[in-house]
């Protein structure tokens, strides 16, 4: 089944490369939907069924659904694409990509020498991980509700439509 | 979780309480006085609760939230200085146009992730409270939401902290794969760890640096607070000046207590390398200013280059020193951006250096307290400021860092430069057209709060006895 | 289950969040940057479960939870904030920063 993990994990970088080199907003949202449902997989083969299902659903169902909200409010059409065509410019890409690289290329040494050997993955539960949440984590979530409505808030403020602006 | 928990967790609950209060509040009945005088009493309520937290010390409730002396004091300061804001909002958003209600929810909300970033013992309650403070930020940026550089200020910071916080986040999976816990005071020595793991913790700690360094707004990520500084309402860039670093120093404190940052290390290297261009480029950066807030923004980075230089002596003094200094330098910038605050309106903020010509002859008294705001920046008796730095010196000298110390006074002596260059302005002759804007009305509560927040800068450095004991007191507990 | 070399996990989500860096660096337009950064988010997050798994512990999945909790406060705050800058100036650029100095 190691293959299989390769196999996703190729789909997700290949996708993710696509995210970020398109043009068509469109186009890039489905590629990163494609790169979300392979992580998906890969989440499942690393024994966490859970979380697997939830990047699907919450990741790949509700925030790029939101995504795709705003494209259609904001009805970006054919002149967009052109824009970014211009904007596309490949010696800022150039430089960008050296660098990144660079710090890819530190990561991967400090990575590749943590754990060489394949590990029999167990699989953490959903049973678990809600024990767990709900346990030792019981504040976090009290928490994550008060950055949900700090959200909730923001949105609400700032996506208001306003029936007459202020006078100057 | 034990009853028994709840206790130390009241000023928590207190504040969370509050904001569920003002939130029904104003879905029932808009009205700016009344969620105003709310937001007050909830963050009074919650400093009353600090006493009754503070019996049977420290005390760890569930893996996330560690009470001890150090996180109530830190708590303190937090709330008091929120409170600061929130009185200074007042009369600023009473000249908004539109909702003006959530500022003050969201403020709150802010107020809550730092004061957990101050009790997080762990990183998903470090994670949690940055993130609260960080998302009602956003919209604090853009409160007023029809000026054009508030959107780009928040589209911004938005932008640069999601990216620090991916790196964050990163670095906190790196130390997690290696400690194999997320509780700081579990994290242990790393004698018995093996090359790989601890290249593993070095990457993973300087992309947690990465975070940090990018909310302290150290060179180079500091990119953001310029813009920010000056894009966002007055309230609010002072309070990211003080509540919002506030907040990460107690976190920085914290984690580093159990995480070793030896000296003479590679990581140690990285940030005395910081911490040296902070003081220098914040420094050399604002002189060129002739934004008000935009030299305020390049002097804060240089002032928590200072506090690294303590934190990187890692002695005895360190804590006592980064702690006092960053009171007095709070009770600093809330002086100057209160006073930047009650002389701005919302859509002309009084910022530019021009504005502040004259000021002496028009507005005595905020000229009076900005003076004094500028001479504790410029660490000049007879204000805190000088005590605060020499404080933090003595911690370096301790450790013998005689090259960040020379960065520190070098960074010093160009400061007393532009600081007194705003200074003069404000005591120089006004131009003659210059009396076009009205002279705003400080409230009586916005005034006392100057003089109270004036006479404890002057106190603090002519007594710093009493505080330095009290924070020495708190900081024991601590490492 | 399967056995899964940890470090070729780790690998990736390293090669995922440098992608995501690079989008964000590059790209112009605030949609594609917001993006970028749900791209380093989720390669933080798998990070996590990669550390979980090593520790056959739930934590590196709750933390992925919490982390699910702020990309979707921050998209909408962020997708909020696209919403009026192309209402009120119509553009999606970011460094259109005519307005602030520098």
């Amino acid at each position: 089944m190691v293959w299989l993990f390769y196999l996703a994990a190729a789909v997700a970088l290949f996708c993710t490369v696509m995210v970020i080199t398109r043009l068509n907003a469109v186009h890039a949202l489905l590629y990163m939907v494609m790169a979300l449902l392979s992580l998906a997989l890969i989440f499942f083969l690393l024994g966490a069924p859970f979380i697997a299902a939830l990047e699907v659903i919450v990741y790949a169902g509700a925030i790029m659904v939101l995504f795709v909200f705003v494209i259609m409010m904001l009805n970006i059409g054919p002149q967009s694409v052109d824009q970014e065509r211009r904007w596309f410019n490949l010696s800022t890409w150039r430089g960008l990509v050296f660098i990144a690289g660079i710090l890819l290329i530190e990561l991967i040494i400090a990575l590749r020498l943590g754990f060489p050997e394949p590990l029999d993955v167990t699989e953490v539960t959903p049973h678990q991980v809600s024990l767990s949440l709900f346990g030792p984590y019981l504040l976090g979530v009290e928490l994550a509700s008060m950055l949900l409505l700090a959200g909730l808030v923001g949105a609400y403020h700032l996506g208001r439509r306003e029936q007459e602006r202020p006078k100057k | 979780m034990t009853l028994q928990d709840l206790r130390p967790l009241l000023p928590l609950l207190v504040l969370s309480a509050a904001i569920v209060t003002v939130m029904l509040v104003i879905a029932f009945k808009r009205d700016h006085r009344l969620t105003f005088a709310l937001t007050l009493i909830g963050l009074v309520l919650s400093l009353a609760a600090l006493p009754l937290a503070s019996s049977g010390l420290p005390r760890t409730v569930t893996p996330l939230v560690v009470i001890d002396g150090f996180a109530l004091f830190y708590i303190a300061l937090v709330l008091a200085a929120s409170l600061v804001v929130v009185i200074f909002s007042f009369s600023y958003l009473e000249k908004v146009a539109g909702n003006r209600e959530e500022y003050y929810l969201l403020m709150m909300l802010a107020t809550l992730g730092a004061v957990v970033l101050v009790v997080s013992n762990h990183f998903v309650s470090f994670f949690i409270g940055l993130e609260t403070l960080s998302i009602s930020l956003y919209t604090l940026i853009a409160y007023t939401r029809f000026e054009r550089q508030r959107i780009e200020a928040a589209i911004k910071y938005l932008v640069l902290a999601a990216a620090a916080s991916s790196f964050l986040l990163f670095g906190m999976a790196l130390a997690y794969l290696v400690y194999g816990t997320m509780q700081f005071d579990q994290m242990s020595s790393p004698s018995n760890f093996s090359a790989a793991d601890s290249a593993l913790l070095t990457v993973g700690l300087a992309m947690l640096m990465v975070g940090i360094g990018f909310k302290l707004a150290l060179v180079p990520f500091h990119m953001w607070a310029p813009d920010v500084y000056q894009g966002a309402p007055a309230p609010v860039t002072a309070f990211v000046a003080t509540v919002s670093k506030g907040g990460i120093i107690a976190l920085m404190l914290r984690l580093f207590a159990f995480v070793p940052l030896t000296l003479g290390s590679n990581l140690w290297n990285v940030f005395a390398l910081i911490a040296i261009l902070s003081m220098l480029a914040g420094n050399v950066l604002a002189v060129v200013q002739s934004n008000v807030k935009r030299i305020l923004a390049y002097s804060s980075i240089a002032h928590f280059g200072y506090l690294l230089v303590a934190f990187l002596a890692s002695n005895a003094l360190s804590i006592s020193s980064m702690t006092f200094y960053l009171v007095v330098y709070i009770i600093t910038s809330l002086i100057a951006f209160g006073v930047i605050t009650v002389l701005s309106h919302p859509q002309k903020e009084f910022e530019e250096l021009e504005d502040y010509r004259g000021l002496f002859r028009q507005q005595r008294r905020p000229a009076i307290f900005l003076g004094l705001a500028l001479l504790s920046l410029a660490s000049l008796p007879p204000t805190g400021g000088l005590v605060g730095k020499i404080f933090l010196a003595a911690a370096g000298v301790e450790s013998s860092l005689w090259l960040l110390l020379a960065a520190l006074v070098i960074g010093s002596v160009i400061g007393v430069f532009y600081y007194l260059r705003v200074a003069i302005t404000i005591f120089r002759q006004p131009e003659e057209e210059s009396a076009v804007w009205t002279a705003p009305r400080l409230t009586p509560l916005a005034e006392v709060t100057l003089v109270l927040l004036s006479l404890g800068l002057i106190i603090l450095g002519i007594f710093p006895a009493p505080l330095i004991n009290l924070i020495e007191a708190v900081a024991a507990r601590l490492g | 289950m399967t056995a899964i070399p940890l470090n070729h996990a780790l690998i990736l989500s390293a090669m995922l969040f440098t992608v995501g860096l690079v989008g964000l660096l590059v790209r112009r337009n605030i949609f594609f940057m917001l993006m970028s950064i749900e791209i380093m988010l989720n390669a933080a997050g798998l990070a996590f479960i990669v550390a979980g798994t090593r520790w056959g512990q739930p934590d590196g999945q709750v933390m992925f939870l919490f982390i699910l909790a702020l990309a979707a406060a921050e998209v909408s705050i962020g997708l909020a904030l696209i919403l009026r800058l192309y209402q009120q100036f119509k553009t999606m650029d970011v460094d259109a920063a005519h307005e602030l100095q520098g």
